[in-house]
């Protein structure tokens, strides 16, 4: 009972639950929020297992109920992990503290590699870390997660238990749990556009590619293509005019292009940025291309001096 | 009966009906009359759209008749390998459309990735799943010196076209004398020459028009779209599904029915190995490139560079790879990066679901379309196929060229 309490308290979404126990402090993967995440020290990471030939792209956060080839993942929510060393060990769980194990409780093993059935050496690898091991029996494993950033050594070990563990009905139940949890995930974790102060929108047909207006509280924008009609997937400039709210032209004001497809969770397909500023208060943007046919959002994010505002273009292409 | 019991079996009878009625309806009146949007989207996806070849000012000899037939004669000549059987038709046959009917592409070994068609290519922006090239003549160069596909390496390509005489007079020709004793720079040269020959022979290999694109013709030039026999009814459905319902032309665009861009779609690696990273890693592949578009191979003076100045970063790559045409399916089997469908009916199975991608977001959201609409969707797909757009003689080895006759098949001898 006391491990099936475990597994629940790290399902934490759920409010009855919230009543559990904190979490430890050290290491292990626990739920938070909407995610699966492990600690890595400061480090911490988006936790997942999949075994992709048995059960497709279902995630699991701590125990896999089949057994097969697993693949693990961890996406960064720290940037220091990009440039880490990252090592992974799975071990056999010999300490007898079943999913209450702990890093003292390995460093206390008389021989590790014994007990180790999968090691991959330590990489750097950007962005996400994936390790593959296949497992041959079910049981309990710890796995070790090593990080070596910026000269320093972070350990952390999560307990699991692989394919049928004979605890009965709590597979099935913790099962479901998991799926709501999933479904729960699915539903949440949609992006939303992010809320902005000062929101302006300017709506425009494909067609008619002129000048796009956009009115903020100190700064004024009026945007024009340079390709008329405005089509996807070609390369091409903006020109941005920029005036105060008298509407006297603003020079020397630093613009951010940022933007993207609220619709589907991406940005722009490329990086544009200003380029030149022709004339007082005419800039040149450079890099502007859309891939798909939708509606997108560019928001340009214009700084002087203390001043700073967000104006958001609509266009629908 | 009792009348309670009759009005009931009336009204049971009556929903039965209406309920047949509109099944019927929705899926056998074909759908004739298209809306101004539709129209507008089916003539941007119509081959008659394709704008001309673009210029490709990196390679100084794309758009020579002479460098076209000298890399015609290289793309078909298996000596450029290790094993001296192995040419870029091994796995680009032009029987399949420039690809192999393999998951992944196998030479001397296997690849990562499955062979992906090279017609149509010259309008890409990126090669590669992953993008880890920026020019198509670029690309020609990695898989001649990768020891799973040709094996071969710039050294031997120089001492080929040295030895070689017709390859040699029609280089000098187009690319001026061969250095009697060259350097690592000349030996560079002339293996990007030979990409660059190669490439101005790919760049002529384009897809013609379909039934798809002569039903658009017809259509938008005010002919009756119900007086017309190029699409079925399924086809006609699986059309205005592609349009519509299924989003696919969010990203299968344009004439060539791709954005050339990047995108997570949630595929799940073959068994053995990792997820595959795709463009994220492709792009920092490409920055390396030392004949990418801002490096000394260029021919372009003005080094323009725009995608690769103003390229897209970031963990959103994670998992990513590069929109495929959907021209020509029919013959390019088994399908997505690592060839993980043997069906296009897998396929679409795949898009419907859009399942969570094990690393990074599947950036596709499920459609909740019937099994009939798949059906129609994959009809549709098939009006797409069609012949190449190029005289049959660029699809062989050609005559006169090499000192032995060139194979396109590693088990010909």
């Amino acid at each position: 009972m006391f491990s099936a309490w475990s597994r629940i308290r790290r399902l934490a979404v759920l409010p009855l639950l919230l009543v559990a126990p904190p979490v430890a402090a050290h290491g292990g993967v626990v739920a938070e929020d909407d995610l699966c995440v492990i600690n890595i020290g400061y480090l911490r990471a988006h936790f997942k297992m999949f075994v992709p030939a048995v059960s497709g792209h279902r995630e699991y956060c701590e125990d896999i109920p089949v057994r097969g080839e697993t693949v693990f993942v961890m996406e960064y929510l720290h940037d220091g992990l990009s440039t880490a060393d990252i090592d992974l060990r799975i071990v056999r769980n010999t300490t007898g503290k079943g999913n209450f194990a702990r890093l003292a409780d390995i460093e206390a093993l008389p021989d590790l590699e014994a007990v180790t059935v999968s090691h991959a050496q330590a990489i750097v690898s950007p962005g996400v870390y994936t390790a593959l091991h296949g497992f041959d029996e079910d049981g309990e494993y710890i796995g070790i997660v090593q990080a070596e950033a910026a000269g320093k050594h972070y350990t952390a070990v999560f307990p699991f238990t692989v394919g049928d563990t004979g605890v009965g009905v709590w597979p099935w139940l913790l099962g479901g749990i998991v799926l709501l949890q999933l479904n729960f995930w699915y539903w949440t974790r949609r992006r939303r556009p992010a809320a902005t102060a000062a929101l302006f929108l300017a709506l425009s047909a494909p067609a008619a590619a002129d000048t796009f207006m956009v009115d903020g509280d100190r700064f004024r924008v009026a945007a024009t293509p340079s390709i008329d009609p405005l089509v996807i997937n070609d390369m091409h400039s903006w020109e941005l005019v920029l005036t105060d709210s008298d509407g006297a032209p603003v020079t020397g004001a630093n613009i951010d292009l940022a933007g993207g497809m609220p619709a589907h969770d991406h940005g722009l397909p490329t990086r544009p940025r200003v380029t030149g500023l022709e004339e007082p208060g005419r800039y040149r943007v450079d890099g502007m291309r859309f891939h798909m046919p939708g509606a997108w959002e560019l928001v340009l994010t214009i700084s002087l001096g203390a001043s700073r505002e967000r104006l958001v273009l609509a266009l629908v292409l | 009966m009792p009348p309670r019991r009759t009005a009931l079996l009336l009204i049971a009878g009556a929903l039965l009906v209406a309920g047949l009625w509109l099944l019927s309806h929705r899926y056998s009146a074909a759908p004739i009359a298209w809306s101004a949007d539709e129209r507008r989207l089916m003539a941007s996806l119509s081959i008659r759209n394709l704008p001309p070849l673009p210029p490709d000012p990196s390679n100084a000899v794309a758009d020579d008749p002479a460098a076209a037939a000298l890399g015609q004669a290289l793309f078909f000549d298996p000596r450029p390998s290790a094993n001296g059987m192995i040419s870029c038709a091994t796995c680009h046959q032009p029987i399949r459309r420039f690809t192999d009917g393999l998951p992944r592409a196998i030479a001397l070994g296997r690849a990562a990735r499955n062979t992906p068609s090279i017609v149509g290519t010259a309008y890409s922006t990126w090669y590669y799943w992953d993008g880890r090239r920026d020019s198509q003549w670029s690309q020609a160069l990695s898989p001649l010196e990768d020891p799973k596909e040709h094996g071969s390496d710039r050294q031997l390509l120089f001492a080929l076209i040295r030895d070689d005489d017709a390859y040699r007079a029609a280089y000098e020709k187009l690319f001026g004398p061969l250095p009697a004793k060259p350097d690592v720079v000349d030996i560079d040269r002339v293996f990007t020459n030979v990409g660059k020959a190669i490439a101005a022979y790919e760049r002529r290999l384009l897809p013609g028009p379909s039934r798809f694109d002569d039903y658009v013709t017809h259509v938008t030039s005010g002919g009756d779209p119900a007086q017309q026999s190029w699409l079925s009814e399924s086809e006609l459905r699986g059309l205005r599904l592609f349009l519509g319902q299924a989003r696919c032309t969010e990203c299968h665009n344009g004439p060539l029915f791709t954005n050339h861009e990047f995108h997570n779609t949630g595929l799940l690696p073959p068994t053995g190995e990792l997820p595959d990273r795709g463009r994220f890693d492709g792009l920092d592949a490409v920055r390396r490139d030392p004949f990418n578009c801002l490096g000394a191979f260029s021919d372009d003076p003005a080094r323009r560079c725009d995608e690769l100045e103003f390229v897209r970063e970031g963990i959103e790559l994670i998992g990513a790879t590069r929109t495929p045409s959907l021209r020509n399916l029919g013959n390019t089997m088994p399908y997505q990066s690592k060839g993980q469908f043997a069906t296009l009916a897998e396929v679409l199975r795949h898009y419907n679901e859009a399942p969570p991608s094990l690393i990074g977001h599947n950036e596709a959201k499920p459609l909740g379309l019937s099994a009939r609409e798949l059906a129609d969707l994959e009809a549709f797909l098939h009006a797409l196929d069609a012949p190449i757009a190029a005289d049959a003689a660029l699809l062989a080895a050609p005559r006169g060229y090499g000192s032995k006759p060139a194979t396109d098949s590693p088990g010909g001898r």
